[in-house]
């Protein structure tokens, strides 16, 4: 029995056509698909067919690496362990951000239109200029690693905003003059004009 | 045997540090050197907050050696500086015209130490020089300026192979995330003074403004306690916040390369919870202790700007101590 399938397999591998179900039993059949392996091995070697280095079983050690993986029901994410400090950031920046471009575009709509009707009725009130000029600077929330304010109306974060404004526009008129300072050492005895330092200090008494 | 090798090492790679150092802070004095002495015509953006500013920077140096300077905005309402030898003048929409007396364009997008005595930088921070790279063109040395501290940005500037003019200059983070760029769009060498800057040698500059004593020293009641090493108080004063007339205790301090100021005044509301905003490097701290009104604002980090306004304490308090 089994030497009549042994030559089946054979005459198989010589492709003489056989029936389909001697086929399906080869396959079925482990000892005959490995015979079925090692006749062809036989052919391939004795046509000088073989490649240098002979795996023999490639199958088998293919799926002994497989078993020996690891397995990995879900893949750590140190990445964000990492990030958490800054995406923790961006997530409480999102909402504020929000409200303070709208409170600035709010603060840039009743400023240009009260600027307009100073400019109409008065010829100056240079500072009333600020607001509408976005090279002030729109404070824009970028980290706030501090306690989140409780919900803020929107008057209360528009006058915040302007805050912030006002001191950013302070602290860089404020950088201009301290060169006067710095400078004082060179400072050449030419008389002093002061027809501006009201304006530009607006010095309390 | 053994230890002889290390120490042979370690004194290789120590000196082949400070060597890199000592380039660093060679190329750095020519970079001041350049803006100090050149005749050039540059085109520069200021990359922040997700938009470009640009602006027109004419530097040069007439017959008599007196140095000429016109920088300027070219978006948006006329912002000019221009300086003349020693007096340098302000054109904003904000303000009419004036001038200082000093020999520093202040406030621009540049630090004005860049023109100055940019090696004295060296108490507070490390010059690190990072290699090659091509920008504007050109093939550019990358300098970094690293705080020795936690506490302050650290900058990164390109410098033309050639020249060691200023190509591009970033403000980075600790962790490095880019918060202000300057990308020069063009520049041109000349020998003769450019065209602007012969127009400013006749035209007449605004008058000179003049900070009186009082301003510039006040005693105030308040005394900040903490700041980064290096930071010196320039002056300090008792002003109203030109926008919202706010009258406010006032200090200014810097490292010379940043500048910080503190605002210290009494509040309507007996608590408001810390906040800090950024425009590019710029950031603004405010918070509300005990009616107390603190806001710090300079080119720090937040954690910088929230230990220096919580340092704040009241002076005779602190002396009876």
């Amino acid at each position: 029995m089994s030497e009549k399938k042994f030559e089946t397999v054979s005459s198989f591998v010589d492709d003489v056509i056989i029936h389909d179900e001697s086929i399906d039993e080869i396959i079925k059949d482990k000892e005959l698909s490995d015979t079925w392996g090692r006749y062809q091995l036989i052919g391939d070697i004795m046509r000088d067919d073989v490649p240098q280095t002979l795996q023999l079983d490639l199958s088998a050690k293919i799926a002994a690496a497989i078993d020996d993986e690891p397995t990995v029901l879900a893949p750590k994410n140190t990445a964000k362990i990492e990030n958490s400090f800054k995406a923790g950031i961006i997530n409480f920046v999102k909402p504020l951000g929000q409200v303070a471009i709208a409170a600035s575009a709010a603060g840039l709509m009743v400023l240009g239109v009260q600027q307009n009707n100073v400019v109409q009725t008065n010829d100056i009130a240079p500072m009333q200029n600020i607001q509408t000029n976005p090279l002030i600077g729109i404070a824009e929330p970028v980290s706030f690693n501090y306690q989140q304010p409780t919900q803020m109306s929107k008057k209360q974060a528009y006058i915040q905003q302007r805050r912030l404004q006002a001191l950013l526009f302070d602290h860089k008129q404020q950088i201009k003059l301290t060169a006067i300072n710095t400078a004082e050492t060179k400072k050449a005895n030419t008389p002093v004009i002061i027809p501006l330092k009201d304006k530009v200090e607006n010095l309390p008494k | 045997m053994r230890i002889l090798i290390c120490v042979l090492m370690l004194s290789t790679s120590f000196s082949a540090l400070t060597a890199e150092i000592e380039q660093a802070s060679s190329w750095l004095s020519a970079l001041s050197q350049t803006l100090k002495t050149r005749n050039f015509s540059t085109s520069f953006v200021v990359i922040k907050n997700n938009h470009a500013e640009p602006y027109h920077w004419f530097h040069g140096v007439d017959e008599t050696g007196k140095e000429l300077e016109i920088l300027s905005l070219l978006n948006g309402p006329r912002r000019d500086v221009l300086r003349k030898n020693n007096i340098v003048s302000y054109i904003e929409p904000e303000l009419p015209p004036y001038s200082v007396e000093t020999f520093q364009m202040s406030g621009g997008p540049i630090p004005a130490i860049f023109s100055g005595d940019i090696i004295a930088l060296e108490k507070g921070y490390n010059f690190i020089s990072l290699g090659k790279s091509r920008v504007l063109g050109r093939s550019a040395q990358i300098i970094r300026i690293v705080s020795k501290d936690n506490n302050r940005f650290g900058y990164r500037l390109w410098l033309d192979q050639d020249s060691s003019m200023l190509l591009k200059m970033s403000v980075i983070t600790r962790e490095g995330k880019v918060l202000e760029q300057v990308q020069f769009t063009h520049l041109e060498f000349s020998t003769d003074l450019p065209e602007p800057l012969k127009k400013l040698q006749v035209a007449d500059m605004p008058p000179v403004i003049d900070v009186p004593e009082s301003t510039v020293n006040n005693d105030l009641r308040w005394k900040v306690n903490w700041l980064p090493n290096g930071f010196k108080k320039i002056r300090s004063n008792y002003h109203r916040l030109s926008i919202t007339k706010q009258a406010t205790e006032f200090l200014l301090f810097s490292d010379g390369l940043v500048d910080v100021s503190v605002y210290i005044n009494k509040s309507s509301v007996k608590h408001r919870a810390p906040e800090f905003v950024m425009n590019g490097a710029t950031g603004v701290f405010n918070q509300v202790v005990n009616g107390i009104e603190v806001s710090v604002v300079g080119k720090i980090p937040s954690t910088t700007a929230k230990s220096i306004a919580d340092s704040v304490s009241l002076l005779s308090f602190h002396k009876k101590r």
